[in-house]
């Protein structure tokens, strides 16, 4: 996606700070600041393309593609945005990045973007990518947006994955579409757990994650 | 920091323009490859329900033209079964008879008739007609379901199936485009023992318990999906009814 070395002018200091405060923008959301477990956004789609591994996949890099590259543009462009219709920008700019998305994976991945099918589109409505954007995006240097994106990005797609992970396992007996329950279990009586194809299913994996990560962490709504 | 309002419109034309010229670019120049991608998906998936390549590896790209071109034969029929050729069958006035015009005679036939133009496809081995296939049109639970059923050259046999169901769901409905449910589809009969054409069923649960004796002309259904397997139920008897007249010939050489 678009590289902030080309783009960015330092609003002050060095443009490419590397130390803990810079770290944690990407370590954080994967555990503490959870955009999943922890804020539970996102989860329309957690739920929808979770059924194969491949789908979230390329969900994840989807949206962590968008994330950053809008949270990029939105951080270099912030100054200049009345805060009247800042919504609206952050909104058209996202919309247009995940158009952008859609087409490319039309045209590289038609496969994938097929089994994505309206997925793609609905990453526009994805509150991750508006809450970064209002949130972070609006009041800090295009990097750091960056990897605040990418972090985002990614501790959402390890939520994906993981679920994805446990859906198509005991789903569908497959990892990636390949076979891993032995036929041999099915023929002994085993099988395929209806409920993990189904969205309540994903509620259920996502319940026990949320509930793993949290007494984790020691994190606590009150 | 305040904005003057003039500043505010400004400023929103801008990102108008930037985002709407961006996306306009991008779309239009990705546009041939994504046709193309359509139009190919389309076709592998017609060679596969005639059996095509025999190897049964994935084609991609260009092999899936040239395979096209050489071993699939477009041919379209009147609802009485007799071949429409040339300006016969020419409704959009380019002259030829294309997929065009039988989409136009699609459109113009009311609901529940048999439109006055049919496509299908021919597998071609050499000079020999190796197999045909018909496409299906139905309804799933979300949005419309197609297909394509490939029979022996005497049409009594299924030798390949194939399906859409792009708005089905993941993991439900869209298992009827997996080959754990087409492959079921093989070897069933479109004749019964009179050799009176016979459709096909989609039942609830296993075929060798609910249709007793019936196997030849029953499948399994997706669990979890029965709206969508009825929808293919319907459409495979739909189509060889539109069909019957023409697969009556073939079964009569």
């Amino acid at each position: 996606m678009s590289s902030p070395a080309t783009e960015i002018k330092a609003d002050s200091a060095p443009m490419f700070v590397w130390n803990k405060k810079t770290k944690a923008l990407i370590t954080d959301p994967f555990l503490d600041d959870n955009p999943i477990t922890v804020q539970v956004l996102g989860i329309c789609s957690a739920l929808a393309v979770t059924v194969q591994l491949n789908t979230s996949l390329v969900m994840a890099a989807a949206v962590t593609a968008v994330i950053c590259s809008s949270n990029v543009t939105i951080s270099m462009v912030r100054n200049l945005i009345p805060p009247q219709i800042r919504i609206i920008v952050q909104l058209s700019i996202i919309a247009s990045m995940v158009i952008v998305v859609d087409q490319v994976l039309q045209a590289f991945l038609y496969d994938i973007s097929k089994a994505l099918s309206v997925f793609v589109g609905l990453i526009i409505t994805n509150c991750i990518i508006m809450g970064r954007a209002e949130a972070y995006a609006m009041a800090n240097p295009p990097w750091q947006s960056f990897l605040d994106g990418l972090g985002n990005g990614l501790g959402y797609g390890a939520i994906l994955v993981t679920v994805a992970f446990f859906r198509e396992l005991f789903g569908s007996g497959s990892l990636f579409g390949f076979q891993v329950v032995p036929e041999a279990a099915y023929d002994a009586g085993y099988e395929n757990m209806g409920l993990m194809v189904l969205a309540p299913g994903a509620f259920i994996l996502l319940g026990l994650l949320i509930w793993a990560q949290r007494s984790y962490t020691g994190f606590s709504e009150a | 920091m305040a904005f003057s309002s003039g500043y505010t419109i400004g400023f929103a034309t801008a990102v108008c323009l930037v985002c709407s010229l961006s996306i306009a670019s991008v779309s239009v120049g990705l546009k041939e490859r994504q046709d193309d991608n359509k139009r190919r998906d389309l076709q592998s998936n017609i060679l596969g329900a005639l059996g095509l390549p025999e190897d049964g590896h994935d084609l991609v790209g260009e092999e899936i033209d040239q395979l096209w071109a050489a071993r699939v034969d477009f041919r379209v029929i009147d609802p009485s079964g007799a071949l429409v050729v040339g300006a016969d069958g020419d409704r959009d006035g380019d002259g030829d008879l294309d997929e065009e015009d039988v989409l136009i005679s699609l459109g113009n036939a009311e609901e529940g008739a048999v439109p006055d133009l049919c496509s299908l496809y021919v597998r071609k081995d050499g000079d020999k007609e190796a197999s045909y296939a018909i496409p299906m049109m139905g309804d799933g639970l979300w949005g419309p379901i197609t297909g394509y059923l490939a029979l022996n050259p005497e049409a009594t046999l299924v030798t390949g199936v194939t399906f859409f169901a792009p708005k089905e769901t993941p993991g439900l409905g869209a298992e009827i485009q997996n080959a754990k449910f087409k492959d079921q589809w093989v070897g069933k009969k479109v004749v019964d023992s009179t050799g009176k054409g016979k459709t096909i069923q989609v039942v609830k649960g296993a075929a060798d318990v609910l249709c007793p004796g019936e196997t030849d002309w029953c499948v399994d259904g997706v669990s979890g999906a029965t709206i969508t397997s009825r929808g293919v139920d319907v459409m495979v008897a739909q189509s060889l009814d539109w069909y019957d007249n023409y697969l009556i010939t073939l079964r009569g050489r």
